[in-house]
Formats: structure tokens, C-alpha cells, sequence
């Protein structure tokens, strides 16, 4: 027997207890307590469908690049096969790394410390002593590294799951969580730009999944990039623009600007050098994967402890696009996005201070106010079938998320989230 | 004594050791005379030492495996943190001045350490210049950053003053334990 009893949640408060949906409320200590984070990786990162790449990032077999989930370090894979693998970084023996590089190319992978050797599917090839000291008495097949429970890949975005009872890949999107990985994949002639940019938030991690679905921030946060030039027309392409919002199950999201075609001429400078002509709404698949810049850029956040989050960007551009636009479509990128990025490097320090702010015990006794729009916009069905609101600014998208994230947490199991999730909501939000 | 404007176009190996001194001295106080001004905040002034054609550039570096060396860093026309021209330079000591760089507000407090200056290479009026940087920066009441690196830039005298037209960051972090890159390198 090399598996543990599944250790129970060290914190089982009624999470349902921390976010009042009906008045738009969160409780702040959902982002600073350390048993509910601890929660957090058992029952939201290791039991979801967490992003781990796309599949040009590993072609070929030997390819490998690494990710986390939750805590997890795990070594995404081709293997000689051709399939891919997500395997633990973690060696059995001692647990130690056995993948120190971010990515590149192996044959195999040994661990460091006594030299146990693990093939690119995980298996456990070779190790040293065997004869002389094991006695030929250590059963190899069963010492494999651990691996995901399952693996999918939906239009080439690789999903891994710790959890065997999690539906599939496909029923988990639903909808709403396949919108920005369709956009992001176009015509699925896709690869991710060399170059994944990554730096470290003192944030708690809802704190920037949050932001996403924020189009109230942005005529103050990031004000600068209008006024100095980069952006001229900010906000008043914000102003102009309606919003929409879509609320998918299991804490799917998508909110931000509706495009109408009444709307479609009002391409900003900023927009046309880079040959983009309108912003649109962001996606956020449940819980850390946003796409943004009209599906070209994947932001993962990943937990680093309840007051660190690390913030992995991945550009994706179709194969063959003009040079030329490829260039402007890069510069676009990191000026925008990214630590550089002149819109979101006004970003960090606010979620950073909001994520302290929730740990002083007087101000914790304050809910924080997530009721923008709450009860005065309707979901309605669109000609293309989806369910979603068409209103001005609003936070549903995060109400949302906290409400799922609750669910989440008060669930024991796969098959009791399943059972007690809220649907998509109809009529009146 | 021979002024380091006088000092022939040519390559390096064309210098004699006097020469090479000279212009050593001269970049050198060139690049201390740059860092102060961005540490004393003039950044408008720090823009006039760029030429119109500068590219700005600090590519992604990675860890990886010793046999993988040469994939450390992105290369140009892959993903990077910089990619800038002049005018996206503007726009970064723009906002700024703005009153809503809150990244910037109140102004953090930088040290840029320029050391290990290198002539490597010179092409007629252009030089290429390594140096070794400890860019501190010290923000609100306890906040601390401290980006190592290596700058590659390549200076080009203009009317007898040198300035800068290409400036390379490597920064020796992979993933980079700041909030932001909102400081001048």
C-alpha cells in the first residue's frame, strides 16, 4: 500500500458563512487565514482542472516544462510515446526535485540526491544499489513518481486534475469556460511565444483573479497610461463601451466590454498601431486561468502561500502571422501586461495592500463590498444560445467566483461539489 | 592632455593604451552621470541621453538545463519584459508626471551601482559597453527590490556627446521577486 488515507481538511468551517451573495458581501479573512488557504489547495487546486501549458510548448518527446498545482511542483511531458504527462516533481525516496530546469528537453529525469531515475512517463527505470544494497528486494513498478489523475488537452491547452473523480475537461468548462480558449485558439494553428514572464505578488491570489472581471478599476488604476499618451482614449473607450457578463458553473466567468457593431469604430491610436481594434470581455476559467488581449495572453496566478501569488504570462499568437504584426502584436503585449506592462504595473501594489488590508482583526470585521449591479440586471439568452447580461459596469463576475469559491470549499468531494453547485443563474442577478 | 572627443573613430584594437583610458574615463562618467539622473528623478533629462533609434530590451531568462544554456534568455522577436522605442520610453517617464503612477506614488527611492564597466567593441562613432548593475529600490515604509544584471548597450557620439542607442538588460532573477518593472534600468 503506497498511498496515504486521504488526510481530512485541517479548517471545515461553513464556508457558505463567508460570502453573503444575496447582499454582496465577502468576508476578508477568506484571503489572509492561513487554515482556510491550506483549504484552499485540497479542495480547490487539488481537486480542479488546473492549466498546465500548451501543446507547442512540448512537441516533442523529451520536451517537458514545469508548473505548479497549489503547492505541487509537477513536470508537464511528451513522452516517447507521445503522450503527455504530468508528473510530481517530487522523488519517492526522499521527495526531493527531480526537474530543476523551468522547461527544455531530457531523456529522463534523475533525482539529485541518490540518483533514482524516472522516464519521461514517470516510471521509475533505474536505481542505484538495486543488486547490492535493496537486495533486489524494491518492486520498481510500484515506485513510480505520482502523477495527475487525469490529463486533457482542449484546443491544445493541456488541463491537469489531481483528483480521479473530476468530470471531464469538456464538462467542466461548460460553456462559459470554453469562450477565451476558443478565442485563444482561433483556427487551433496556434503556438505560445518563446517566453513565459513571471513575477511575485505580495497578493493573496483571489485578490488578482478578482481584477479581471474589474471595469471599475480602470479609469483610476490605470489612468497614467492615458494621460501619458500611451493610451489617449482610455477612458473615454471605456465610457462608451456596454458590458456584458456571463456565468458559467463551477465559478466560470466573463465579464467585461460588449463589442456592439455600433461601437466597433472607436479604435483608439494605441489600438491601431497595434492593429487591434477593440478591447473585449475577460474569461476566467475557474479558478486561476485568464485570457486576455482578445485570446492572445494567458495569465496564470498561482497560489504561493495566502500573501504571495505568482503571476505566469503566456502569449499565443497564430503560426505564420506577418512579421510585421507579429512585432507590434509582441510590443503590445509587454507594454500592457506583464511587470513592464504600463497598465499592469499599476496593478500589484493595490492587490497587494487590499490583501493586507484584510488581515488587521478591527478591519476584518468589515466585509468588503462586492453588490455593484447586484439585483438589477437580468440574464438573457443570446441568438448563439449562451445566457449573459448586458448592463453597464458591474461586479457580478467576482460575486460570482466567491460564491463558487465557497461551494468549492464546503464540498467534501467531487461528487458533493457536482451535486450541490449552484447552476448558472436565469432571470434577475 | 587629449580631450576624448579627439579620440580617432575606428575599433578598439585601433586605440593605443592612452587612448583606450580616455575613453574608458569618458563612458564611465557618461553612465555614473546617467544613473544620477535617474536617481535624482530628472527624467526628462535622462530621455535627451537616448538617441531617437534607442531600443530598450530585457528579454525572459530561464532556468535551464547546463546543456540548454543557449535558451536561456528570449531572444528579440520572442517574448521579453522590454521591447521599447523612444516614443514607448516617453510614455513611461510620461506617467510619471501624471499623478496617477501609483506604482510610482509616492516615488520610490532607487541606487543604480554601475560597475564593471567593459569597452567591448567599437565601430566608427559607436561603442559597445558592458556593465554589472545593482539597481536598488527601497518604496513606501519597508518595501525592497534589488535587480542584479548585465547591460550591453551601445553608445553612439552625437555632436560630441555620447548616448546611448541600444541598451540590453539580462537580469540574473527567472522569475522576478518584484511587484513590478517600474523602474528605469
Amino acid at each position: 500500500m503506497n498511498k496515504l488515507e486521504r488526510v481530512p481538511s485541517q479548517a471545515a468551517p461553513d464556508f457558505a458563512s463567508f460570502v453573503d451573495y444575496e447582499q454582496g458581501l465577502v468576508d476578508r479573512r477568506i484571503f489572509s487565514d492561513e487554515a482556510i488557504y491550506q483549504t484552499e489547495l485540497e479542495r480547490i487546486f487539488a481537486r480542479a482542472w488546473n492549466f498546465m501549458c500548451h501543446e507547442s510548448q512540448i512537441k516533442e518527446p523529451g520536451d517537458f516544462f514545469q508548473n505548479r498545482i497549489g503547492d505541487d511542483r509537477v513536470v508537464i511531458t511528451r513522452d516517447k510515446k507521445g503522450d503527455v504527462q504530468v508528473l510530481l516533481n517530487s522523488c519517492r525516496h526522499r521527495g526531493n526535485v527531480i526537474c530543476r530546469a523551468e522547461q527544455g528537453r531530457a531523456k529522463s529525469f534523475m533525482c539529485p540526491y541518490h540518483g533514482w531515475n524516472y522516464g519521461l512517463d514517470g516510471k521509475l527505470v533505474g536505481v542505484p544499489g538495486m543488486k547490492e544494497f535493496y537486495r533486489n528486494d524494491l518492486n520498481k513498478d510500484e515506485w513510480g513518481l505520482g502523477k495527475a489523475a487525469k490529463v486533457e488537452s482542449y484546443n491544445g491547452f493541456v488541463f491537469a486534475t489531481m483528483d480521479p473523480d473530476a468530470p471531464p475537461l469538456e464538462e467542466y468548462l461548460g460553456d462559459v469556460g470554453k469562450v477565451g480558449l476558443d478565442i485563444a485558439a482561433r483556427d487551433g494553428n496556434i503556438e505560445v511565444v518563446n517566453g513565459v514572464q513571471k513575477n511575485r505578488i505580495g497578493c493573496n491570489w483571489k485578490m488578482a483573479v478578482d481584477n479581471l472581471f474589474d471595469w471599475y478599476h480602470p479609469t483610476v488604476s490605470h489612468a497614467s497610461a492615458q494621460r501619458s499618451g500611451f493610451f489617449p482614449q482610455f477612458e473615454e473607450s471605456l465610457s462608451h463601451m456596454d458590458q456584458m457578463v456571463m456565468i458559467g458553473e463551477y465559478g466560470h466567468a466573463i465579464a467585461g466590454p460588449l463589442v456592439k457593431p455600433e461601437n466597433e469604430t472607436t479604435a483608439t491610436p494605441a489600438q491601431n498601431r497595434y492593429g487591434i481594434q477593440q478591447l473585449k470581455a475577460h474569461p476566467n476559467i475557474f479558478p486561476n486561468l485568464w485570457i486576455t488581449l482578445q485570446g492572445d495572453q494567458l495569465s496564470l496566478r498561482l497560489p504561493n502561500g495566502p500573501f504571495e501569488t505568482e503571476i505566469w504570462w503566456f502569449t499565443i499568437f497564430q503560426k505564420g502571422i506577418p512579421e510585421e504584426e507579429r512585432r507590434l502584436r509582441l510590443s503590445m503585449a509587454s507594454h500592457v501586461f506583464g511587470p513592464g506592462g504600463l497598465l499592469e504595473q499599476d496593478d500589484g501594489e493595490n492587490w497587494a495592500h487590499s490583501t493586507r488590508g484584510t488581515k488587521g482583526v478591527a478591519s476584518r470585521r468589515y466585509p468588503l463590498h462586492y453588490a455593484m449591479g447586484k439585483g438589477h440586471d437580468q440574464m438573457v439568452g443570446t441568438p448563439e444560445g449562451h445566457m449573459r447580461a448586458e448592463t453597464v459596469v458591474n461586479e457580478h463576475g467576482q460575486l460570482w467566483t466567491y460564491k463558487s469559491w465557497a461551494e468549492w470549499m464546503d464540498a467534501e468531494s467531487w461528487a458533493d461539489l457536482k451535486a450541490n453547485h449552484s447552476p448558472a443563474p436565469a432571470g434577475r442577478i | 592632455m587629449r580631450a576624448a572627443e579627439d579620440i580617432p573613430m575606428g575599433t578598439l584594437q585601433d586605440l593605443d593604451p592612452q587612448a583606450h583610458m580616455l575613453l574608458q574615463f569618458d563612458v564611465e562618467r557618461f553612465l555614473y552621470d546617467e544613473a544620477a539622473a535617474l536617481d535624482d528623478r530628472r527624467f526628462i533629462e535622462w530621455l535627451d541621453l537616448l538617441t531617437e533609434d534607442i531600443h530598450y530590451w530585457m528579454p525572459i531568462r530561464r532556468t535551464v538545463n547546463a546543456n540548454e544554456l543557449d535558451q536561456e534568455f528570449t531572444q528579440i522577436g520572442d517574448m521579453s519584459y522590454f521591447d521599447d522605442d523612444k516614443e514607448m520610453l516617453k510614455h513611461r517617464v510620461a506617467r510619471l508626471d501624471t499623478g496617477y503612477a501609483w506604482a510610482e506614488l509616492p516615488p520610490s527611492r532607487t541606487r543604480h551601482l554601475i560597475t564593471n564597466v567593459r569597452l567591448v567593441g567599437m565601430d566608427g562613432d559607436e561603442i559597445d559597453v558592458e556593465s554589472n548593475f545593482h539597481l536598488y529600490r527601497s518604496r513606501l515604509d519597508t518595501e525592497e527590490d534589488s535587480w542584479f544584471g548585465k547591460r550591453c548597450d551601445r553608445l553612439r557620439r552625437v555632436d560630441g556627446q555620447l548616448k546611448i542607442c541600444r541598451r540590453h538588460i539580462f537580469l540574473d532573477q527567472t522569475v522576478l521577486l518584484s511587484t513590478n518593472l517600474s523602474s528605469l534600468f
